[in-house]
């Protein structure tokens, strides 16, 4: 039997209905609209339709959003400079920097700046942090639409094996915290590990987030299998994700699809963390 | 075959005489290294780890400065204790011993002690660097483990290490240290819960096996394969009537069948335990030569 498909726009519907009706009736309340800014350094193709994804998006849904588009050539020091101001901007609720960074810019040291309130990308440490308990802190957004994935197939976590493949900063290793959060098993591996097919075919919730095209094969899957695809590249054009989806989807019992799988809910909880911080603000005055 | 016995006061001991050298080197350019610590009350096993602290750092001929509060004291107070040391310059290292009476907010202290002297590596912003493998100091305990195993020989680059026991203090923090692209680590890590249906089934699996759940024996015999390096994290107190105390310490490991089948085992007590009072003191050494660089 084919796998049931896990659509972004499907997982996203129902919070972006929860969200349009919050912010409708804050507005009629104060007239206030939540801020997003993003921030963007140099023209990297990838990164610009994902901003630009971003503001028309977050436009629609009545976000405030304004796109800094800055040359290649900035220095970090105009780059920090502008992240304190949006720091101090009341009408800024959430920051995102894109990354990648060109390398004469310390992304570590830009990630620091933003006021850890405004971090609605949880990409401050102090975010990443907060992961290791059950403190509240921002989540990375992919990670965040990664987790509503899972949720929408409605099959508990609890006592289950999950296997994430790819180590990353911004999602395998904040990803492997919640899942443990979420009573998982878990084993994290990278694309280079030994017995990896073996690995992988004891998962009941496969993640491969390797940036590796097709990588994961039919035969890696376990029958039933949640297998979510958190890979994006260009392959002659075309975007495809870290599983070969056309085979690998005649043995799983969900599958994401790429393009049209993680992409879109990740503006989405974006989003949804930039409210947040929004109803904070009202909340504190 | 009979495990080799990886002995925590062994490598605790090696680790410190590292140490001593090195406070000594420090010293001569001006630098003297201190820790602060905060007790609040007088819980018998806080107040014992305190003096062993308080010992180790004299050994090593490291500053130290032990405040001692009433438990009923407020959090106001103790958060003015923390920002005294922060901003003074003989300490570079402080460490609120837990646990804290319920009226104070764990949280809200460590998140008050400056990250750089956050020694105890529990503040949010070095857990996360932790996770993003930037440089900052490890949580103790786990920090100690990475530490027998590396210096047993045991490096863990490669290796399956299953970690039972996913608690805020080993389990997680351990899995981000050994999950990383680094120096003794780069492992394939899994970890596992007391939720799991079939932890055996887990276990079995591992090169290196690490328990951490804080069950007395939960780890037995058919649960290790051949061959495989054993852990143990778990310190529990079981009734003894033989002992003059009424009881005796023991792991989270059946430590005398599972020594015939593993290749290495650490001991409990004298395994993982020495470790971690030493990885304190060696993160005080550390947050010392980064203050003085900064």
């Amino acid at each position: 039997m084919p796998a049931k498909l896990i659509k972004g726009d499907k997982v996203a519907a129902h919070l972006y209905e929860e969200m349009a009706a919050e912010l409708k009736d804050i507005y009629e309340d104060t007239g206030l609209m939540p801020g997003l800014a993003v921030i963007i350094v140099g023209e990297d193709p990838a990164s610009l339709s994902y901003v630009t994804n971003i503001e028309k998006r977050s436009k629609q849904l009545g976000f405030d959003v304004v796109v800094h588009r800055l040359t290649v050539d900035v220095s970090e020091g105009d780059l920090l400079q502008l992240i304190d101001e949006l720091n101090y901007n009341d009408d800024v609720h959430g920051i995102m920097v894109q990354l990648p960074l060109p390398e004469h810019i310390n992304p570590h040291v830009v990630q620091e700046t933003v006021d850890p309130e405004k971090d609605v990308d949880g990409a401050h440490p102090i975010n990443m942090g907060k992961l290791f308990s059950d403190e509240k802190g921002y989540i990375p957004s992919t990670v965040h639409s990664v987790m509503q994935m899972i949720e929408f197939t409605r099959q508990p976590l609890y006592g289950k094996k999950a296997v994430l493949i790819g180590r990353s900063n911004i999602v395998g290793k904040p990803l492997s915290l919640l899942m443990l959060r979420r009573n998982a098993s878990l084993t994290i591996c990278h694309s280079y590990t030994e017995d990896l097919p073996e690995i992988c075919r004891e998962a009941d919730v496969l993640i491969a987030a390797t940036g590796k095209p097709g990588f994961v094969k039919e035969d890696w899957v376990k029958p039933g299998a949640i297998v979510i695809d958190v890979g994006v590249s260009q392959v002659d054009g075309k975007l495809v994700g870290d599983v070969d989806f056309a085979a690998v989807k005649n043995t799983a019992g969900w599958i994401s699809p790429v393009p049209g799988g993680v992409g879109p809910i990740t503006i989405t909880m974006l989003k949804w963390s930039t409210l947040e911080a929004f109803k904070k603000s009202i909340a504190a005055g | 075959m009979a495990a080799k016995v990886i002995s925590g006061k062994e490598v605790a001991a090696e680790i410190r005489k590292e140490l001593t050298v090195q406070v000594a080197e420090l010293k001569e350019k001006g630098i003297v290294p201190g820790l602060g610590v905060v007790l609040v009350g007088e819980d018998p096993a806080s107040v014992s780890y305190v003096t062993s602290k308080a010992k180790g750092c004299q050994e090593i001929g490291m500053f130290e400065e032990t405040v001692k509060l009433a438990k009923d004291t407020a959090e106001e107070d103790v958060l003015k204790v923390i920002d005294r040391m922060n901003h003074d310059p003989k300490i570079s290292g402080i460490l609120v011993q837990l646990p804290l009476p319920a009226h104070i907010s764990v949280e809200k202290v460590i998140g008050f002690i400056s990250p750089e002297k956050d020694v105890d590596g529990f503040h949010p912003v070095n857990l996360g660097k932790l996770l993003r493998g930037e440089e900052c100091p490890l949580p103790c305990t786990p920090h100690g483990v990475k530490q027998l195993l590396v210096r047993s020989g045991n490096d863990p680059a490669g290796k399956h290490v299953v970690i039972c026991g996913r608690s805020n203090i080993v389990g997680k923090p351990l899995a981000a240290i050994l999950m990383q692209k680094a120096a003794g680590a780069n492992a394939v890590v899994t970890v596992v819960h007391t939720g799991a249906k079939d932890i055996k089934h887990y276990t079995l699996q591992a090169d290196i096996l690490v328990a951490a759940m804080g069950i007395p024996h939960a780890i037995t015999a058919d649960m290790v394969k051949e061959g495989t390096v054993v852990v143990d994290v778990g310190v529990n107190r079981v009734p003894d009537d033989t002992k003059k105390s009424g009881f005796r310490l023991a792991g989270d490991v059946d430590y005398e069948p599972i020594a015939e089948k593993a290749s290495f085992i650490t001991p409990v007590p004298g395994g993982v335990g020495p470790m971690t009072v030493t990885m304190l003191l060696y993160n005080t050494v550390e947050a010392a030569i980064r203050l003085n660089q900064a």
